[in-house]
């Protein structure tokens, strides 16, 4: 679609999108060239998208940083009847905790941008990595869950070739007028959820996706880029690009795999509880690899590590061994191999702390069978205690789990704060600290807590005779000491 | 401080008078050409350049810099100060101080009737900032270059990780700064005095800046061609210590003394690591003598004073711990670079390095097991299965890669009877899986 309009501002954009940490695979799409326009010959499509614009709605929020307040607006998809509002996984940066998100609001796309509804955050899914909110009472009654539109039990998948459409929504200058996109399905994958690609874009990154007959289809997700090669007078030999549309997708989630997930909001705003196994690093084979170790149509994944106190490692699972199923059933061989990676994720994502996880594993030539009881995740650094001291412009944060992971630090060894934010022209930048890095020691005193660590820095921070303080910090794995001159 | 490496060949259009002691010297200094092997790109490749020496004796021992010559160079050639070019050997080589030492084809020499002059080093503890130093040498190729210059600073210091050709450089020893002019093909070249003694070698400059160059003191240089002459190699102790400026403390702690030098790291596993030392701590002594390292210049020699120490010999270290001061002993390990043996295994198109028990300690690996990929080349068995630069090799065929021998031995296999290889590889303690195909 072209326009000689500006667009819409899409700040919480991010071109890997992650989930909870992880990155998802971002695929490059073959070029897909549209011959014909396609014509959509809805039975009454007026009537079909006056009822289903009604399930999508426009979102802005502010994330408030050390630095100021950065406004984001992202696309809602209505989940259900009590007003609860779907995001998109990448809404939101992984290093953002949700007290930084403020001010939600709500808009009916089309009407004037001044008027919204409030809403309040509920926290982000781990298994489809979608945020929450809730928007105020007074609007519910104007939207309509998408599941409203879902396809009848029975109904097959999209077949390739047949027509889709769906919405997409304008900047806030034009008050979030939403718009008709439509495209012919060019091909259905797993990855591992069911995946559409189209041959043209077919609605914003997650805003819903319906059929001829105004069935939901599913919901468009972002990240995926096309390869193109760029050509220019420095560069007359052609450079391999991959450009990613912020605004409209391609690719949509099938229905059969998100309406589950519309009921999956959280139970607290950190998402909680999150199943945990324990199982890091893993990486997927390529088929060559497969079937030298006798894997015959089937995949498989590499544990690098097994994490320090994890239901993986009280189950006995060990560096090197390859998990080959999940209850008895073959890790399915998925194109890209890397999915078989997200499908074993999933495996974990869709159970609950104290449910059983067996699994098989492939150790050396041996096939042994393991079973774990998944527990609840270790506190994340979203869900750390921080603390930001003005004058020295530095925020420090609690040492949680995935600082020794990174840092491979045994929990035994893991005292002292993490330096989450350092601010430009202060004192503790100019003394050479950044952020991550791991401080140790103020004054030549350890700092074992985070609560000790904000009292001696408040001290700092609050006394205005100080001229400077020595700090012990970690970083890479080798320490220094800094001096930071206050005066 | 990231530096350049000049090669540096001073041609001798000396100006006015210029003393007999320097008229030797020119006949001593040599242009050195040199053909190295290179595996960076998953082949053996040869590369070619140019530096400078000095001849130091009439057995023909020449002194140039590690970066000039090493173990990697497969050809040297020597261009005397009669434009008669001869063969060369290495003797032996320290990075650590940038400086090789070649041994001219004597019998060559002796066939073809060539005759040389050797120069004579000074002291360069007497040199004093202002001096006037003469460069000699080949910039750019252009033999039988002199430039003038002063001793801008007789006590430089720098360290470099990576700095003769990746290899760690600048821990031990200070620098002589100076602003005579010195452009790539210089480095080998000698710094001298009026009288045409050598006081330094040429090393390097600074990428961009102007009459910004440093060598290598030939009080250093003495101790190193002694030993390279006797033994092929330098050793050094290595201790586990990363050493600061006792600067950064002393006023914020209000310390008492004001000697002594900071211990700012410490390697885990390391000789320092077992005998409980701790980053924060100050040293204070070593078997009894005084450490003063208050300032960056004074950090080469205390480091040089632990590299000294035997290899196994226990040594007595004075450590303040906060308020406490304790004398630990430890038994010193040899220093090692992070650079291990390089090989290339030309039917896969993969050239490796061995994981160093220091690369190992750098990138918290559990142990020295490994093979780090310099290169794969496009098309080639390895490149195919995905392996890349910076991949660790850590098993073939389910064997453990403990040492070069054992991949040796899987690749021999492998030539004589082509058949699927499985490769386990790691990168950021990322395993992965990989089959190597005829």
């Amino acid at each position: 679609m072209t326009t000689p309009f500006s667009r819409r501002e899409s700040a919480g954009f991010a071109p890997n999108a992650r989930r909870r940490g992880t990155f998802r695979p971002l695929l490059a799409l073959a070029l897909l060239t549209l011959t014909a326009l396609p014509c959509l010959a809805a039975a009454d499509l007026p009537a079909l998208w006056s009822d289903r614009v009604k399930s999508v709605v426009a979102v802005d929020f502010f994330t408030e940083t050390e630095l100021g307040r950065q406004p984001t607006t992202v696309s809602g998809l209505v989940a259900d009847a009590n007003g609860t509002i779907a995001l998109p996984p990448d809404t939101v940066g992984p290093r953002l905790t949700p007290a930084q998100l403020k001010d939600f609001h709500v808009h009916i796309p089309g009407e004037p941008s001044e008027t919204f509804a409030k809403a309040d955050y509920l926290g982000q899914d781990g298994l489809s990595g979608w945020h929450f909110i809730r928007v105020e009472e007074k609007l519910r009654a104007r939207l309509t869950p998408v599941t409203t539109f879902s396809p009848p039990a029975g109904t097959g998948e999209p077949a390739a070739g047949e027509e889709v459409w769906g919405i997409g929504l304008r900047g806030k200058d034009e008050d979030y007028t939403p718009y008709l996109l439509t495209a012919k399905v060019s091909m259905v994958q797993s990855l591992p959820e069911r995946t559409a690609v189209a041959l043209a874009e077919v609605a914003a990154p997650g805003l819903p996706v319906f059929n001829h007959d105004g069935a939901f289809q599913g919901v468009a997700v972002g990240g995926f880029g096309s390869s193109y090669v760029e050509f220019s007078r420095a560069q007359r030999s052609g450079m391999p690009i991959m450009l990613i549309d912020p605004e409209e997708s391609r690719v949509f989630q099938l229905a059969s795999a998100v309406i589950p997930w519309l009921a999956r909001v959280p139970g607290d705003v950190h998402g909680r509880p999150i199943p945990w196994f324990g199982a890091y690093g893993l990486e997927s084979m390529d088929p060559e690899v497969a079937s030298f170790l006798n894997l015959v149509n089937q995949s498989g994944c590499v544990v690098s590590e097994v994490l320090e106190g994890s239901p993986a490692e009280t189950a006995g699972l060990k560096p090197r061994d390859i998990i080959v199923a999940v209850d008895g059933k073959p890790l399915p061989r998925l194109k890209p191999d890397r999915v078989a990676v997200d499908y074993f994720e999933r495996q974990i994502d869709i159970r609950k702390p104290g449910d059983k996880f067996a699994f098989t594993v492939l150790r050396g030539t041996e096939r042994v069978e393991l079973t774990a009881t998944l527990s609840d995740e270790p506190k994340l650094a979203r869900e750390a205690d921080r603390k930001y001291f003005e004058n020295l412009g530095l925020t420090v944060r609690e040492f949680v789990f995935g600082d020794g992971v990174v840092r491979r630090v045994k929990h035994a060894d893991q005292t002292g704060v993490i330096a989450h934010f350092v601010k430009t022209n202060t004192p503790v930048s100019a003394a050479g600290l950044g952020a991550d890095d791991w401080i140790q020691e103020i004054d030549g005193v350890p700092v074992k807590t985070f609560a000790e660590a904000v009292a001696k820095l408040a001290a700092i921070d609050g006394d205005p005779t100080r001229t400077e303080f020595v700090m012990l910090i970690s970083r890479g794995g080798e320490t220094q000491v800094l001096r930071v001159k206050l005066k | 401080m990231r530096l350049l490496c000049l090669l540096l060949a001073l041609p001798l259009v000396a100006s006015a008078a210029v003393s007999r002691g320097f008229t030797r010297l020119q006949d001593a200094v040599v242009r050195i050409d040199v053909r190295d092997v290179s595996i960076e790109s998953g082949v053996k490749r040869f590369t070619a350049g140019v530096g400078s020496g000095v001849i130091l004796s009439d057995d023909g021992l020449i002194l140039t810099n590690a970066h000039v010559a090493s173990p990697r160079s497969v050809e040297l050639s020597i261009t005397l100060a009669s434009l008669e070019s001869v063969g060369a050997k290495l003797v032996g080589w320290d990075h650590w101080t940038d400086l090789a030492l070649l041994r001219l084809d004597l019998a060559e020499v002796k066939r073809r009737g060539l005759k040389f002059a050797h120069a004579d080093l000074g002291d360069s503890d007497d040199l004093f900032p202002g001096e006037s130093v003469y460069a000699v040498g080949t910039p750019f190729g252009l033999a039988r270059t002199v430039t003038h210059g002063i001793i801008s600073n007789n006590r430089r210091f720098f360290e470099d990780d990576t700095g003769v050709d990746g290899y760690e450089t600048g821990a031990f020893n200070n620098w002589l700064q100076t602003d005579a002019a010195i452009n790539p093909g210089n480095s080998g070249g000698p710094l001298v005095t009026d009288d045409g003694r050598v006081v330094g070698i040429n090393a390097r400059g600074y990428i961009g800046a102007n009459e910004l160059a440093f060598a290598i003191p030939v009080n250093v240089a003495k101790r190193v061609i002694a030993g390279l002459a006797r033994d092929g190699s330098i050793t050094r102790s290595y201790l586990g210590v990363v050493l600061g400026p006792l600067q950064i403390l002393d006023h914020a702690n209000a310390l008492k003394q004001n000697t002594g030098v900071l211990i700012n790291s410490v390697d885990s596993g390391s000789p320092a690591a077992k005998a409980g030392l701790h980053p924060g701590d100050i040293l204070l002594a070593l078997d009894g003598t005084p450490v003063d390292g208050r300032f960056p210049e004074q950090l080469p020699p205390i480091q040089d004073l632990i590299a000294s120490k035997a290899v196994g010999a226990t040594v007595k270290l004075s450590v303040k711990h906060g308020d406490q001061t304790a004398t630990l002993a430890l038994v010193t390990e040899r220093l090692e670079s992070r650079l291990g043996e390089e090989w290339d295994f030309e039917k896969w198109g993969l050239t490796v390095r061995k994981v160093s028990r220091a690369f190992a300690r750098d990138h918290q690996l559990t142990d020295d097991i490994g093979l780090i990929v310099m290169g794969a080349q496009t098309g080639f068995p390895a490149a195919v299965a995905g392996l890349g630069r910076g991949d660790i090799i850590t098993t073939i065929n389910h064997e453990p890669i403990v040492s070069l021998e054992v991949a040796r031995k899987a690749y021999d296999a492998f030539v004589g009877m082509p058949a699927p290889v499985l490769i386990e590889a790691q990168q950021e303690h990322q395993l992965s899986l990989h089959i190597l195909k005829p």
